[in-house]
């Protein structure tokens, strides 16, 4: 096995595992929606290519390589699709050698064949990738019926290019429908049946590689729903391909996209992805119309995650900045380690810059969606939610984990959970502003503390990083008397007003009045700062993400701002 | 990011334009260091240009106090977007350097 993370070396000629003079050339892609892997072999017999992808570019460059062997020795070329989906097949359409019946035979299971060859845009997944289509032409019907109905004898066929593939039937002692495809003398495919990411999804394995297509990547977030997806179906392909996996044979897992796999790695990422698939049972189906939903959220969600990662790494910076005035420079250097700054940085501003690209017409709302939850699933590996918590207030990381909790949640094809039950809102109200006016950590704490110098530390640091929120503005509060009951998810609530707050803190309010009571049926919180700055942007208006997050909780949030003065109310009214 | 620097009244003020993001906050902070090395001890942020900050923005002006806190340095911002404004307030800095609404009112208070 060559050196390095990779099993075989991407863009390499390099022999095939356990089948004498074949050599594969893997053609590997970082992940993204818009082309898969490719892998091309060539055997004694024929020229194998297992997905032409979804580039043009890419497809020229397999042709190229093709061409150049068939200027030595005039192998006929078989063109082996894992499903039909258009980033694993559509850019073949644009290279006649890989679709010309006189140059290349097209094999697809027979499911997908009605789907391609009548360019069906939403099976294709065309439709919510924003594809252009067209229909293509399929040779080969794998695993086909009409061949199990001849008893299962083999059947030979000779296509227009001049290949001869003899398909041989054989017993499910994987558990899957299985054949076999053989050309010439050259080593034999096996092809498996392995729906679930689609109903035509097949496995191959030619020696020790077995191809997966996209078998590997159906459980993951805003992949799982698409059209033709099915759950029952995946779980079963798993568990086949697991235990086909751990057999012996197969050295190498090729999988639709991104890096190869060993044996060990393949088989453990199916593990995984198998606990995901069973968790995901009455998912929505991922047409353009949750998509675009999903990608609105991401942008709305997106908004919200830059400022607070923003105050969250400056606030750790202020810490570590006051900490290293106090000549404490080891807990000073330590803190940088709570949080990677310049990874959330580069996160946040690839997902701006992509969202740019995608408002001027680049991207389609799926692959917004997409870089969201590639964006959010790495935000969760950049910050220590629990050290952080400890050091500065724990309402913003929280409120950052909820955050991008919510997203994952959404782009899984889940509503994101909702907690609505009857809570007072004084109630709420009167901790929500205690915890904001209060210090989380008081004199008598810190004087306690004095005689252990860790203990101290600590106390120090949590007393210089939880500041609370209105130490500095004048708050009043009048939430009248009596119970103010509402159905209304709570945290989400405490989110809210905790924004808000933080918007008029921010926006340089010298006081604040915070108001509760009843208008009708209604229940009114008004939250009120006088004294601001300029209004924030967005046209004066607060971030398209608070208002969502104002339905999620129960209400209706209202903005005014005049003068100085903004208001922030929100209404919750009876059902 | 383009950034300009001008003296008055003893005063460099380094003015930067667009978004202070992860390319463009070592460029701010190389400025800085620049005017820092030619002996100025004065030294007045001008963000009426800038419209985000983000956090590696934040570190280059903490990074900044650290180096002028004798005796008789001066080290400011003025001119802050409502948004800017916000996340500084927000991270706690306005108790580490002083923010003015406009240059003028900066200078004047440095006199």
């Amino acid at each position: 096995m060559p050196a390095g993370s990779e099993p075989l070396i991407p863009l390499q000629w390099q022999p095939v595992p356990g089948c004498g003079e074949a050599r594969i050339y893997p053609l590997i892609r970082k992940v993204d929606t818009v082309s898969s892997n490719s892998f091309l072999v060539q055997t004694s017999d024929a020229i194998i290519l297992i997905d032409p992808g979804g580039l043009p570019a890419q497809a020229a460059h397999l042709a190229s390589l093709i061409q150049a062997i068939q200027a030595e020795r005039a192998l006929p070329l078989v063109v082996m699709l894992t499903h039909g989906h258009v980033d694993h097949y559509v850019a073949a359409l644009s290279v006649p050698l890989l679709v010309d019946p006189c140059t290349a035979m097209v094999a697809l299971q027979e499911h997908g064949v009605e789907v391609v060859e009548s360019a069906d845009r939403r099976m294709t997944q065309a439709e919510v990738l924003g594809r252009e289509l067209a229909p293509m032409r399929i040779d080969l019907h794998l695993l086909a019926a009409s061949n199990a109905e001849g008893g299962g004898e083999p059947v030979r066929c000779r296509y227009a290019n001049g290949v001869t593939v003899t398909v041989v039937q054989k017993p499910m002692e994987s558990g899957l429908p299985q054949e076999e495809l053989i050309l010439g003398s050259g080593p034999r495919i096996e092809v498996y049946h392995t729906p679930g990411h689609s109903a035509d999804s097949c496995c191959f394995q030619i020696g020790g590689l077995f191809f997966t297509g996209d078998l590997l990547l159906a459980a993951s977030p805003g992949i799982a729903g698409i059209s033709g997806w099915d759950q029952e179906a995946l779980i079963r392909s798993l568990d086949k391909v697991r235990a086909l996996l751990s057999c012996g044979g197969i050295e190498v897992v090729c999988l639709g996209h991104g890096p190869m796999l060993s044996v060990k790695d393949g088989a453990r990422v199916l593990e995984a992805v198998q606990r995901d698939a069973r968790r995901l049972t009455g998912i929505a189906e991922l047409d353009p119309e949750r998509a675009r939903q999903t990608a609105a959220f991401a942008e709305d969600c997106m908004e919200q995650v830059h400022e607070l990662f923003t105050v969250m790494a400056g606030r750790l910076y202020y810490v570590s900045h006051m900490m290293e005035e106090l000549e404490e420079t080891d807990i000073a250097r330590g803190l940088h380690a709570l949080i990677r700054g310049d990874v959330i940085d580069d996160l946040l501003d690839g997902f701006d810059a992509f969202n740019r690209e995608y408002h001027s017409g680049g991207y389609v709302p799926l692959n917004l969606a997409l870089k969201g939850g590639q964006v959010v699933g790495k935000l969760q590996r950049s910050f220590n939610q629990d050290e952080l918590t400890q050091i500065i207030d724990p309402t913003l990381v929280q409120r950052a984990e909820r955050l991008l909790g919510d997203y994952i949640t959404m782009l899984r094809g889940f509503s994101p959970p909702r907690g609505i039950a009857v809570h007072d809102l004084r109630e709420l109200l009167e901790g929500c502003i205690r915890e904001h006016t209060v210090r989380s950590r008081s004199d008598d704490d810190v004087l306690a503390s004095t005689d252990d110098d860790v203990a101290f530390g600590r106390m120090l640091l949590a007393r210089i990083g939880m500041p609370p929120l209105l130490a500095d503005t004048a708050a009043t509060v009048d939430l009248g008397a009596g119970p103010l009951s509402v159905p209304v998810d709570k945290e989400r609530f405490l989110d809210l007003v905790t924004y808000l707050l933080e918007d008029l803190v921010g926006g340089g309010a010298a006081t604040i009045a915070v108001r509760a009571g009843r208008e009708g049926e209604a229940a009114l919180v008004t939250l009120l700062g006088d004294g601001c700055d300029e209004p924030l942007t967005c046209g004066g208006k607060p971030h398209r993400f608070l208002y969502s997050l104002c339905e999620r909780a129960g209400g209706n949030l209202h903005f005014t701002d005049r003068e100085g003065s903004r208001w922030y109310t929100i209404r919750f009214t009876p059902v | 990011m383009e950034i300009t620097t001008a003296e008055r009244q003893a005063v460099t003020i380094v003015s930067p334009a667009g978004r202070i993001d992860t390319v463009s906050a070592p460029i701010l902070e190389q400025a800085i260091n620049q005017a820092i090395e030619r002996g100025t001890r004065k030294i007045l942020l001008d963000f009426s240009a800038v419209s985000y900050i983000s956090s590696g923005g934040l570190r280059v002006l903490l990074a900044t106090a650290k180096k002028l806190k004798n005796p008789g340095d001066r080290y400011g911002l003025c001119c802050l977007s409502a948004d800017v404004h916000k996340i500084i307030r927000l991270a706690g800095f306005t108790s580490i350097f002083s923010i003015y609404p406009s240059e003028g009112e900066a200078l004047a208070g440095w006199q």
